[in-house]
């Protein structure tokens, strides 16, 4: 079943007169439950193609569809709900909210979502739980180390059960072992939510532990390769 | 959960947050304090006005107030005290003879009011007896062979019935009112001599002092010099209604003390039956009839009603008699909110500062909330909570703080008796008891909470142009 489809994106920035293609004719399609990885060299097009499936930028031409939804079409309000309700984001720099637990980080989005108490406090356990981090569930971030604060922050990402789950170079602010664990559980995350998982990474760690690579150049898509 | 963050979010740089919370208690303190000061002058005037002078409704023969003709007398007089009784909350009333006249003594004198009086009844309405000056007699309470008048201290003095002198009993006086040993020294000079006015007596002091001792003691010195000689005798005269010029000697029985210099210079108590006797005034017969209310809030509702029944009179409530009162206390209530207004508009500029800061340093993070899904409104009411608490925690800071200082003032009261010949002049007291009700600390908060929310409007403005991709970038 298909979550996300993208035919024919394009994204122009136009600074002081230069055109700049940061994604170039992009035509994609997610299936529920893949745990992909977007590669290429710096300014290929990754962060940006993230972006537009987040629908925090919208494509200059092109279709983004997820689960039938255009995203082109939405209001700004309505977008907001859109990502709140279907997509999880992780960020390199995690993000959490420094004023919350970790536990109230986790339950943040299924607040906005006006989720009964008992319901967050489950899920969020459950949750935790899965990360490793149930005993850290009152720590606040800056209690938490980097890798403790990612996992947090995939645990947030998944809290609302999203469609798919972006993660913007997840592993780049961590050692080897942080990293190491942070797959795993995301894996594992993916294996038993059947949550979509979509990065963009330099790292040859998650590339490696990556169902399907896509690679992108000058914001086109070189090569598309499933590993399973 | 949004009140949870923003509360959070206001002690996350606590030292930033304490500067303006500090702000704020002060000034809503500074505000909320100099306004109970000056409420409590317009308070205490109304108070004294109401309960020494006017009591709450007067009704009186149409003519009466406009040509002060002593025939202008309370016709169907039975009718009148019926009719008043039923007014609501009608509590007590009295009549009263008035008639104008000249108070003199040898070789001073000055025009007064001459208010016959029945002293029992009067002290049901007014409270004028407690407001004797201790060891100069009584409220027309003794019988004696002679006419007698419980006069003002201002008319007192008026008439050289006060004299004043520097003693070894009075220099005690001033040790013990703590008078700097020096100002006594110098005092000594005038040690023996005796003032026959008030007039000589400062200037003798202003004499030996020096110009800014002379401002700050004067007052204390004044009342340890005061001495009175018990039964002074007064000539009143005015014409009787036959229009006959006449005269009678009375005894002072004693001499009251208010803050109104007016009331206390033109004011002259005599017992109804003797004014009766010398004018020919006959029985059951007054010029006013002063009612006394339960509660002053029933003066509209009383007036209104007696307006009604009494068509033939002049009714009017104290609202009426001395309108720049009402006014001063309608217009009060206006100057108090614009006087807090102007102090929170100032504060609000420390707040957006703050909030500013607060926003541009959490530019990541909100673009971050944005991107998961936090919408707009949500973005602004978290900033504009977190304003709002900040106020109104420096805001009930300082009200508490208000509330302390004027409990503890209002217990012995704000001494400005440096300038109490001006304040008095006017019918102000130059001992001030700090008071605030409880509508205005209700509409400080509403004012705070207000202050918090525009102090919000920029910084939240600024928060929600954030492109979340361009926020999420920012280091």
């Amino acid at each position: 079943m298909k979550v996300i489809e993208i035919t024919d994106v394009y994204k122009i920035y136009n600074s002081s007169e230069i055109k700049v293609n940061a994604v170039n004719g992009v035509s994609l399609d997610f299936e529920e439950a893949e745990f992909a990885a977007i590669v290429g060299p710096s300014g290929s097009g990754k962060t940006t193609l993230l972006n537009l499936l987040g629908g925090l930028d919208l494509p200059t031409s092109g279709k983004i569809l997820i689960d039938g939804t255009d995203l082109s079409l939405l209001k700004s309000s309505q977008l907001i709900d859109f990502r709140m309700r279907n997509i999880g984001f992780v960020f390199q720099a995690y993000n959490l909210i420094p004023v919350l637990t970790a536990r109230e980080n986790i339950e943040f989005i299924m607040n906005l979502q006006k989720m009964s108490k008992a319901s967050r406090e489950e899920r969020s356990f459950e949750l935790l739980k899965a990360v490793g981090l149930d005993d850290r569930a009152g720590s606040r971030p800056s209690k938490l180390s980097g890798g403790q604060q990612q996992r947090i922050a995939v645990a947030r990402a998944l809290a609302s059960k999203p469609r798919f789950v972006l993660a913007d170079e997840p592993t780049a602010n961590l050692d080897s072992k942080s990293a190491s664990t942070l797959l795993e559980i995301m894996e594992k995350l993916n294996h038993e939510e059947k949550i979509t998982f979509i990065f963009s990474t330099h790292d040859p760690r998650v590339v490696k532990m990556a169902h399907r690579i896509i690679t992108l150049e000058d914001g086109k898509v070189v090569s598309d390769v499933r590993t399973e | 959960m949004i009140p949870e963050i923003a509360w959070k979010n206001v002690w996350r740089n606590k030292s930033r947050s304490l500067i303006v919370i500090t702000a704020v208690t002060i000034g809503v303190f500074a505000g909320v304090f100099t306004i109970a000061v000056m409420n409590s002058s317009v308070v205490q005037r109304i108070d004294a006005a109401v309960n020494e002078e006017l009591s709450h409704i007067q009704v009186n023969n149409k003519e009466f107030r406009s040509s002060s003709d002593i025939k202008s007398l309370i016709p169907a007089y039975d009718k009148v005290v019926a009719e008043m009784m039923k007014a609501p909350g009608m509590q007590d009333l009295t009549g009263r003879i008035i008639i104008r006249g000249i108070a003199s003594t040898a070789g001073r004198s000055t025009g007064v009011e001459i208010n016959g009086i029945n002293a029992a009844k009067e002290k049901q309405i007014f409270t004028l007896h407690e407001k004797l000056i201790p060891g100069t007699g009584d409220f027309l309470d003794t019988e004696t062979k002679y006419n007698k008048a419980f006069i003002g201290e201002k008319l007192a003095r008026e008439l050289n019935i006060i004299r004043y002198s520097i003693t070894e009993e009075s220099l005690k006086k001033l040790k013990d009112e703590k008078l700097p040993g020096e100002i006594s020294t110098k005092l000594i000079a005038l040690k023996g001599e005796r003032f026959t006015s008030d007039k000589k007596f400062s200037r003798a002091v202003e004499a030996v002092l020096l110009p800014g001792e002379y401002r700050k003691y004067i007052y204390l010195i004044k009342e340890a010099a005061w001495s009175y000689r018990p039964g002074s005798k007064i000539i009143l005269s005015f014409i009787d209604i036959n229009n006959n010029q006449t005269e009678a000697a009375f005894r002072v029985s004693g001499i009251f003390r208010t803050n109104n210099d007016m009331f206390e210079a033109m004011s002259v108590f005599v017992p109804e039956e003797e004014l009766r006797q010398l004018t020919g005034i006959p029985e059951n017969s007054y010029h006013r009839v002063i009612g006394r209310l339960k509660d002053n809030s029933l003066s509209e509702a009383a007036s209104a009603y007696l307006k009604k029944e009494l068509p033939g009179y002049e009714v009017m409530q104290w609202k009426e008699i001395q309108p720049d009162l009402a006014m001063l206390a309608d217009m009060m209530q206006q100057i108090y909110g614009i006087f807090m207004g102007i102090i929170l508009a100032a504060l609000s500029f420390g707040i957006v500062n703050t909030m500013l800061m607060s926003v541009l340093e959490r530019t990541r993070e909100i673009g971050m909330l944005s991107a998961i899904g936090m919408n707009r409104n949500r973005i602004f009411s978290m900033i504009m909570l977190e304003s709002v608490f900040l106020s109104l925690t420096g805001g009930l800071s300082g009200m508490l703080v208000s509330g302390i200082v004027i409990a503890a003032t209002s217990k012995n009261g704000i001494n400005l008796v440096q300038y109490s010949e001006g304040l008095e002049a006017f019918g102000y007291s130059a001992y001030l008891f700090p008071t605030i009700d409880a509508p205005f600390f209700i509409m400080t908060t509403i004012l705070i909470v207000f202050t918090g929310i525009l102090s919000s409007v920029y910084p939240a403005r600024k928060a929600l142009k954030l492109n979340p991709i361009e926020a999420l970038r920012k280091e």
